[in-house]
């Protein structure tokens, strides 16, 4: 049994609208969800139900205004302390990386920050742009040289460098090209399998979610209706939202 | 059926550092009157470039080479300003990718509503058109700037502008990427329905398969500036004769079984710089002999569908037998 990695317990979320409190909004409700090494979990659900929320607080960017955080077994603490542990991959590439930095500068950033030795950067970077599929003549140009599923490569190789145990994939697909989406997809699975991190997947495409992850939470109104292995979300899931996603695939 | 829409032989260049490069290379399309036509493909292959240029609506750095384009009986190469400006407001109507940029961010909606149907248009007017694009509260809408506006609220009123003026031709590019897969399918009814109130046509520029094959009645696939396949939905996509259209079927998630791996297709879509002189997808099919890359496929009819293969039948044959050892 592998190692869980991320476990939320009890988690509530809200949200307060104006000056001294206001109107209070929960984006997420008393959710509970734990994520092991080596895992995907593919978080499903539309607009405002509250996964990106919920991503956050996983990444340790928002503290739960309840509920208890837990990472590798221990509490969060600080993102200090955290650094390299825990990483992220965004919709927009072209917005997520530095366009005046040369790809291989912004994947070796968070090895400084680290404090890893030049020579022993320069062997990592090298490395992990040929385990992203990109050759050496990649890590020299800049952002916009390159393709939209290309620059996706260098952000997932960025997020990948300091071999994080944890990574969150936000829409990381969703503005791709189907080929190039097939692409990245077989990419994560097999980094996956490489570097046996733990992954939470948010996504609003089931089809690819349900392609990438072991399990599905489908959330709905900042609530988990249903969390599941990825083969119900081939036949028949249980609740009726998920079935009005299901849909949506025939 | 009458064509309302017919493109011959077009070709488009787009002027940019290092030279021209082909948008379009000898294309040729036509869109029945009252029919739904979805064009399907990678970007880069054209998709969008053949759609605007039906409004004629190309960037500055895009010229047309050569070819014809006849919207409703007016020649749009060639025609004057004052024409082509009729021909969009009386003639055509555009849905776009992403409504918050096509909506203007200054200007509350009942303005933009104004200015869409022409005109003094009366209030009632302007909620009666609302409603019918399925937005509830009409009201609220007209007083409201689009950011105050969900995705889906936003893709309506742009509907509800594109429809106003009771246009013989709506083109709508990629409608629904922006937004969520949970309302995408009520948009997608929304503009099929009013299509059909209008009795227009409809042209689909997407890369979502299975939206198009529920909501077009032809597809046409597109690669290297190209309709490479052209036929009724039901039959390009379930069985498919060009090995490019077979690869985009594959490499969509959503049909796989589980643990199955996609196949996602090899390289990248080809720049051209000049006429294409082979088949424009022989680097990267797996099926490719030496004729392919020495001579450029011309379109044919295989099995029921126009196809840019010289080995068509076989791809046909091929995916039929994999479609049989699936239901045994």
């Amino acid at each position: 049994m592998s190692q869980t990695i991320v476990e939320l317990q009890d988690i509530v979320v809200t949200y307060r609208a104006g000056f001294l409190g206001g109107e209070a909004f929960e984006a997420v409700r008393k959710v509970n969800l734990s994520i092991r090494e080596g895992e995907t979990l593919g978080l499903v659900g539309e607009s405002g139900s509250g996964k990106t929320t919920l991503g956050r607080v996983c990444l340790g960017l928002l503290a739960p205004t309840q509920g208890v955080m837990r990472f590798g077994g221990a509490p969060f603490g600080t993102l200090r302390q955290r650094r390299g542990q825990l990483s992220v991959v965004l919709q927009h590439s072209e917005w997520a990386l530095n366009p005046r930095l040369r790809c291989g500068a912004s994947v070796e950033e968070p090895l400084i920050i680290l404090g890893v030795k030049p020579d022993e950067r320069k062997r990592r970077v090298t490395d992990i742009f040929d385990s992203v599929g990109l050759g050496d003549g990649y890590v020299d140009r800049y952002p916009g040289q390159l393709s939209g599923g290309q620059r996706q490569r260098v952000s997932i190789a960025r997020a990948l460098v300091t071999e994080p145990r944890f990574i969150v994939f936000d829409e990381a697909v969703s503005a791709l090209d189907v080929s190039v989406q097939a692409q990245v997809l077989n990419l994560i699975m097999d980094l996956q399998h490489k570097y046996g991190f733990g992954a939470l997947f948010i996504s609003h495409d089931l089809a690819a979610t349900r392609y990438v992850s072991h399990r599905i939470a489908v959330m709905f109104r900042g609530e988990i209706v249903e969390d599941a292995p990825s083969e119900r979300f081939y036949g028949t899931p249980d609740h009726p939202y998920s079935q009005m996603l299901m849909s949506s695939l025939a | 059926m009458s064509a309302l829409v017919e493109i011959r032989d077009l070709v488009v260049a787009y002027d940019g550092g290092g030279g021209a490069t082909r948008g379009l290379d000898s294309a040729e399309l036509y869109v029945a009157s009252g029919e739904t036509l979805a064009i399907v493909g990678e970007s880069g292959s054209g998709k969008t470039t053949i759609g605007m240029s039906i409004g004629r609506l190309l960037p500055p750095e895009a010229r047309i080479e050569s070819g014809t384009i006849t919207v409703d009986g007016v020649s749009v190469v060639d025609v004057d300003a004052e024409a082509l400006r009729q021909l969009r407001r009386d003639r055509l109507g555009f849905v776009f990718q992403n409504p918050m940029t096509a909506l203007d961010p200054t200007m509350r909606i009942d303005r933009q509503m104004i200015r869409a149907i022409g005109g003094k248009p009366s209030h009632d007017a302007i909620a009666l058109l609302l409603r019918r694009a399925e937005l509830d509260d009409p009201e609220r809408v007209m007083r409201s700037f689009p950011h105050e506006l969900s995705g889906g609220m936003a893709q309506r009123v742009i509907i509800a502008m594109a429809i106003a003026r009771s246009p013989k031709l709506i083109i709508a590019d990629e409608p629904t990427a922006s937004l969520d897969a949970s309302i995408r399918e009520k948009v997608m009814d929304t503009l099929g329905r009013l299509r059909e109130e209008n009795g227009a046509s409809m042209v689909i520029l997407s890369h979502d398969l299975r939206l198009v094959s529920r909501h077009a009645d032809r597809v046409a696939v597109m690669y290297g500036g190209r309709v490479v396949e052209i036929g009724q939905s039901a039959t390009v996509l379930e069985q498919p004769a060009h090995p490019y259209t077979r690869a985009l079927i594959a490499a969509a998630a959503g049909n796989e079984k589980p643990g199955e791996r996609l196949e996602p297709i090899l390289g990248a879509p080809p720049v051209l710089r000049g006429p294409c002189r082979k088949c424009a997808y022989e680097p990267r099919c797996g099926l490719a002999r030496p004729e392919c890359a020495n001579s450029r496929p011309e379109a044919r009819l295989v099995a029921a569908r126009a196809v840019c293969c010289h080995f068509a039948e076989e791809v046909v044959e091929a995916t039929s037998d994999a479609g049989e050892a699936r239901t045994e």
